[in-house]
């Protein structure tokens, strides 16, 4: 319990030293894009290739599971959407983004730790909390919400790809399930949860990495706890927001 | 000038340093030597402000350093430079984007201007054409000069070095010694070196104060220690066959 306490206290005042104002405007834009583009750009390649495939599977076990004749055809696209949009897109990407980006953060921050890199920013009198930190968070927690998107429309493709290919359902039912009593909100309550779950990721994925000590393995143990953490943080918000959302 | 006055520091209520009393001087190589585990990093990062010091007081030109809140920290850090013993490069920039890292922050100079301080600070530490060189493409001698050319960028009045000859062959041990002595008495900079290599001992030892189990047990300059009277100090310089021979010789 006390542990708990100390990391909350920790976290808490590492945040106060990343929201503050950069030093220079210039430096943070730049290395907001940077981060951008290493944290959410460059993980476009395996969330597609996941959500095509979970997408297929989706719209694969829906069609064999519904074998009443009173559920229409169609049932299977409203599914498949709504798996999608509701957990998968969100959730579930946000915990293999935990693997991918949160291991990324924390050993590249706690290498610069235990390498001095950290001291030799505080030494110039720069507050590298807010010039490593924020940058990720801001990027990763702003951009996240058009990964979600990416990753429900291709999911949507790879069922429907499953369809053209398997006949299970025609194209025309499946697009007909895709439209049937769509709610818009469940787009925005996914891209909220998505961009929440990126703060989490990245926020606590550097605070491991910044309190990272003794050597390589202690680099490696930041690193497993980031992600540990951070998928149970996630879980749990993940249960608190469909509360509180839906 | 930097005054450390009765500074003391524990870690889990063991004393690792006690009432450190010493002063170190602008133009003048200080250096700071011991054992390993004496306390000498622990002294160096409560100088400049990575530790918190328990007791005592550091003043810099008479200002309290250890009173001052952090934003006032933060405009003194701008007159300090500091070499690392791993040198400490960012990894993710080039050798001209770390030299110009210091200059991004805290100067307005537009491109051009950075780049010509670059290359000026890169030329003093006898580099060139290696701007466009990750850290990791550069020798451990390059980086130490990197790291130096890193610390200078800003004309900074205290230079500090943690152990800059460590994992260094003799020669460009020798190299970095006298860079670190030029660019101190050139620029007339307060330099506090942490060492225990004999050679910077001999070579550039302005003024060495001489640390043991957290205490400052000695004071004195590179012709005096020669001849100290204190068990504890020949003890640490006679410690190789190398160095009795040398004062046999004499």
């Amino acid at each position: 319990m006390r542990l708990l306490f100390q990391i909350a206290g920790e976290y808490y005042q590492l945040m106060l030293r990343v929201f503050k104002k950069p030093e220079k405007w210039s430096i943070f834009w730049r290395q907001f894009w940077k981060e951008g583009n290493k944290l959410m750009l460059a993980s476009i390649p395996l969330i597609s290739i996941i959500s095509v495939f979970i997408g297929a599977v989706i719209v694969i076990q829906t069609a064999n599971n519904i074998e009443s004749p009173f559920i229409p055809k169609f049932y299977v696209g409203v599914m498949a959407r709504e798996s999608l949009v509701l957990e998968f897109c969100s959730t579930s990407i946000a915990l293999i983004l935990a693997g991918k980006i949160g291991s990324n953060i924390s050993s590249e921050i706690g290498s610069m730790r235990i390498t001095e890199q950290i001291d030799a920013m505080e030494i110039m009198g720069v507050n590298s909390a807010n010039y490593l930190i924020l940058p990720k968070v801001c990027a990763s927690t702003l951009l996240s919400p058009f990964l979600m998107i990416v990753s429900f429309l291709l999911g949507l493709l790879g069922g429907g790809v499953i369809v053209a290919l398997t006949g299970i359902i025609t194209l025309a039912q499946y697009d007909e399930g895709l439209h049937f009593a769509f709610n818009e909100w469940f787009i925005y309550y996914s891209m909220i949860k998505m961009s929440l779950f990126c703060f989490i990721i990245t926020s606590l994925a550097s605070y491991y990495g910044y309190h990272a000590k003794g050597g390589s393995l202690g680099v490696g143990r930041s690193s497993t706890q980031a992600i540990v953490v951070s998928c149970t943080v996630i879980l749990v918000f993940d249960l608190l927001l469909t509360k509180l959302l839906l | 000038m930097i005054e450390v006055k009765g500074l003391y520091k524990f870690f889990d209520n063991e004393p690792v340093l006690e009432d450190i009393n010493i002063k170190f001087r602008p133009g003048n190589c200080s250096l700071i030597i011991g054992a390993s585990g004496s306390g000498k990093t622990v002294l160096l990062k409560n100088i400049v402000g990575l530790y918190e010091p328990d007791k005592g007081d550091i003043f810099y030109n008479e200002h309290n350093f250890t009173k001052m809140t952090l934003s006032e920290r933060k405009m003194f850090r701008k007159e300090m430079g500091m070499l690392f013993q791993g040198s400490a490069l960012f990894d993710f920039a080039t050798v001209e984007e770390n030299v110009m890292f210091p200059m991004d922050f805290f100067t307005p100079w537009s491109k051009e201007e950075k780049l010509e301080r670059v290359n000026f600070c890169l030329k003093r530490v006898n580099l060139e054409n290696v701007n466009k060189l990750y850290p990791s493409q550069i020798s451990g001698g390059m980086q130490k000069r990197v790291g130096i050319a890193r610390a200078i960028a800003l004309n900074p009045k205290y230079l500090f070095c943690d152990e800059p000859n460590s994992g260094l062959d003799p020669t460009t041990a020798i190299v970095i010694d006298h860079l670190l002595q030029e660019i101190t008495q050139e620029y007339q900079i307060t330099t506090v070196i942490n060492t225990h290599d004999m050679n910077s001992v001999m070579e550039i030892g302005d003024h060495i104060g001489f640390i043991y189990k957290g205490k400052l047990l000695w004071e004195g300059n590179n012709e005096e220690i020669m001849h100290s009277e204190c068990k504890e100090v020949n003890d640490f310089l006679f410690a190789n066959n190398l160095a009795r021979q040398i004062i046999k010789n004499r």
